[in-house]
């Protein structure tokens, strides 16, 4: 009897996880930070490890994952097979825990594949040239990148024979305290650095995101652009503290971030694809995240990871708008579209949000963060602080001109003629982009929330 | 300098050598295997201790050794415990990319990778 | 597919049923010997594969159709995580024992393993054919 709607546990399980997670996080407040134990004590246990870096990454997580999975009801309805995508969902979903929240470095690689494997398939999901093309590329190139990461863990095992997290931090300090570090402790970085930067999309190893996002699903875009790029930026920090500490690496990131914020931000200019033009525009936000915590003082690390959550919201928004225009019109070439803004008011308003909020403009959260960073760059003194302050204002500038340059292809001008009978989108579609909305909005007027839930996140890293 | 050590990195740069520069799907999706190969090599033998017995714990060994001993005298079995792990992932990993490979002679009726570029921009 | 040439066809069809014996008996000592709920499920995949390659797609889909390796791919994860979660609900953490534990060196003893064995190896041989018949162009719902 309960079979005919048994589908849809798949999506209310998760949602109900979903608000699970403030209960979680409030007791686990009271505890400090909470160890769950698997019957054995680390660190020859596997146990999950919650501090405020792991609760902020944990409820990013479940709110895009329930909200993407509402959206693609609708968006996925024309397509056969969904049996295995919301499978294949679901387990992106908890590859994407999984790394969130485990305590032991072996683990964090197991579920980093489930996410990255799930990943994969979901990108040539619609089995037509383009998507069998991209996921090509994505797994070639993912494949090294996990390889890498292995090759790192089995050094780190080798060196200090645990694969604890917390305990591999203590003896790491340990060796550094007493003899200069070990040549082995570079290679490790740049192992993790490769493996987790080809996650994040970190400019020389960016070559196969435009194409991943184009060719997937618009509600695996949204999720991969949301979720897997946060794990893999939150994968990338923790480690890189555990190994070397603030200071030392701080310059890399500001370096790494400049280039993958410039090379982003000036690829989408020239963009006819929306989809694309996304694509790269979520590479360069990247790069400011990047840029904010390797200013490596508080305001800095405070800002970057404001700045993660508040891409996490903005980027997913964007995506259901492309993915809603897709919808109803079935291409997403700029040049064809235009006058939509007459057939689809709302979908242009919350496409309207989202570029304003992701170009940094005043009453929306991009805002909020971006000053974050401005501030810190400035407080932090040194001169290339300063320059890539600079550098940062004036992409900004461009993310504004690109985005504008969309809105006026897509939504203003003039209307063709065979896009004169598209319909606004599903209300089940617009939920979750009205959700998103919001939030961007709300995080924009009252920013002391979102610097709230990453407080704690940014004391858990272990910087001043 | 240990033979499995060196051995283990050959193949690591072997597979990596495969991966970047044959022009043939199947031949990268070997170059990941053996890749791959190299680096299971390097995990098992970091657990390897010289004159050692395997992991097994039996009622003779308790017996007659005592348990404190027997943790001495075996070979570390985490790494054999996160090896079979990896082959398991890489199984995945493999059979994912091949079916993937099968769809690309469909549609582009090669298998050269420099060819199957039509996403461009 | 046709098929292969006659000694092929026999020596597979008289070895099938010990190849799965064997691997039947290396899942369920996995706890005593070498071995366990992996490897016994890739052996018993190859033994059907191998009837697979000598016969051609009918005969091996006589023995296990697409159907039913589908179905007990599901079944063994369920089974996997199924007794994990009846650790959380009657002890406190996942995974953790709540069969009898026997006397060391015993078939029936060591807790939750030898079940998690074979719930581990359903899911592994049923997943290698679900591929392989995937690879053939076999679907067992819609295209």
């Amino acid at each position: 009897m309960i079979f005919p709607h048994a589908p849809i546990l798949a999506i209310v399980i998760p949602l109900f996880a979903a608000f699970l997670i403030p209960i979680i996080s409030i007791i686990a407040k009271r505890f400090g930070a909470e160890r769950m134990r698997g019957g054995w004590s680390p660190p020859w246990g596997i146990n999950l490890s919650i501090n405020g870096l792991n609760l902020l990454i944990a409820l990013i997580i479940a709110s895009i994952g329930s909200l993407v999975a509402i959206y693609s009801v609708v968006s996925m309805e024309r397509d056969n097979g969904l049996d295995k995508y919301y499978t294949l969902l679901l387990l992106v979903i908890v590859g994407c825990m999984g790394v969130a929240l485990t305590g032991d470095i072996f683990n964090l690689y197991v579920f980093f594949e489930i996410m990255s494997i799930s990943a994969y398939a979901l990108v040539a999901f619609r089995r037509n040239w383009g998507s069998i093309e991209a996921g090509i590329k994505y797994l070639i190139i993912g494949s090294l990148g996990t390889a890498f990461i292995l090759l790192g863990i089995a050094l780190a095992y080798g060196l200090v024979g645990s694969l604890n997290i917390a305990d591999l931090t203590g003896k790491i300090t340990e060796i550094g305290a007493t003899q200069p570090l070990p040549v082995i402790i570079p290679l490790m970085l740049t192992l993790f650095i490769a493996g987790f930067g080809i996650k994040i999309a970190m400019v020389p190893m960016h070559a196969w995101l435009p194409d991943a996002y184009q060719a997937a699903p618009s509600a695996i875009s949204a999720l991969l652009a949301g979720a897997t790029t946060a794990i893999g930026l939150y994968a990338m920090l923790r480690i890189s503290y555990m190994l070397f500490g603030a200071v030392a690496i701080g310059t890399m990131f500001i370096i790494l971030g400049l280039i993958t914020m410039v090379a982003g931000g000036l690829m989408a200019l020239v963009q006819q694809d929306l989809k694309r033009l996304l694509a790269y525009s979520g590479i360069s936000q990247m790069g400011y995240v990047l840029l904010g915590v390797g200013f490596a003082t508080a305001a800095g690390i405070q800002g970057g990871l404001f700045h993660l959550l508040n891409n996490a919201i903005y980027k997913v928004l964007l995506f259901m708008c492309a993915g809603a225009i897709i919808y109803r019109v079935g291409t997403s070439n700029m040049d064809k579209l235009g006058g939509l803004g007459k057939n689809m008011p709302i979908t242009a308003t919350l496409f309207i949000i989202g570029g304003l909020a992701i170009s940094g403009v005043p009453p929306f959260n991009g805002f909020a963060s971006k000053w974050m960073i401005y501030v810190a760059g400035i407080e932090a003194g040194q001169a290339i602080t300063y320059a890539s302050t600079a550098i940062a204002v004036i992409m900004s500038a461009l993310t504004l001109a690109y985005f504008l340059k969309a809105i006026n292809l897509i939504f203003l001008g003039q209307r063709p003629m065979h896009l004169r009978e598209v319909k606004e989108a599903p209300p089940l579609m617009l939920f979750p982009m009205l959700i998103l909305a919001v939030l961007c909005v709300v995080l924009g007027i009252l920013p002391g929330l979102g610097i709230d839930l990453v407080q704690p996140a940014q004391s858990a890293l272990g910087v001043i | 300098m240990s033979l499995n050590y060196i051995i283990a990195m050959l193949l690591f740069t072997l597979g990596i050598y495969c991966l970047l520069f044959k022009r043939n799907l199947i031949k990268m999706i070997i170059g990941l295997q053996v890749m791959t190969n190299g680096l299971h090599l390097f995990l098992i033998s970091l657990g390897y201790r010289t004159d050692g017995i395997a992991p097994i714990l039996s009622s003779q060994m308790l017996a007659g050794n005592g348990a404190a001993n027997f943790a001495a005298l075996a070979v570390d079995p985490v790494p054999q415990a996160l090896v079979l792990t990896s082959i398991v992932i890489n199984i995945c990993t493999m059979a994912l990319a091949l079916s993937l490979a099968i769809y690309a002679y469909r549609h582009y009726g090669t298998l050269n990778p420099f060819e199957i570029r039509r996403l461009r921009g | 597919m046709a098929g292969m040439t006659v000694i092929v066809r026999t020596i597979s069809r008289l070895l099938f049923p010990f190849i799965f014996l064997f691997g039947i008996y290396i899942i369920v000592h996995g706890h005593l010997t070498p071995g366990g709920g992996f490897q016994g499920g890739v052996i018993l995949a190859a033994s059907v594969i191998m009837l697979l390659l000598a016969y051609g797609i009918e005969r091996a889909q006589a023995k296990v159709n697409v159907l039913q390796a589908e179905l007990s791919e599901s079944l063994g994860g369920l089974i996997l995580v199924g007794l994990g979660l009846l650790g959380i609900v009657l002890g406190i953490t996942f995974l953790k024992n709540v069969l009898p534990l026997g006397e060391l060196g015993h078939i029936f003893s060591a807790g939750n393993l030898p079940v998690l064995n074979i719930g581990v190896s359903i899911k592994v041989a049923a997943g290698f054919l679900t591929i392989f018949y995937a690879m053939l162009r076999l679907q067992g719902g819609k295209e």
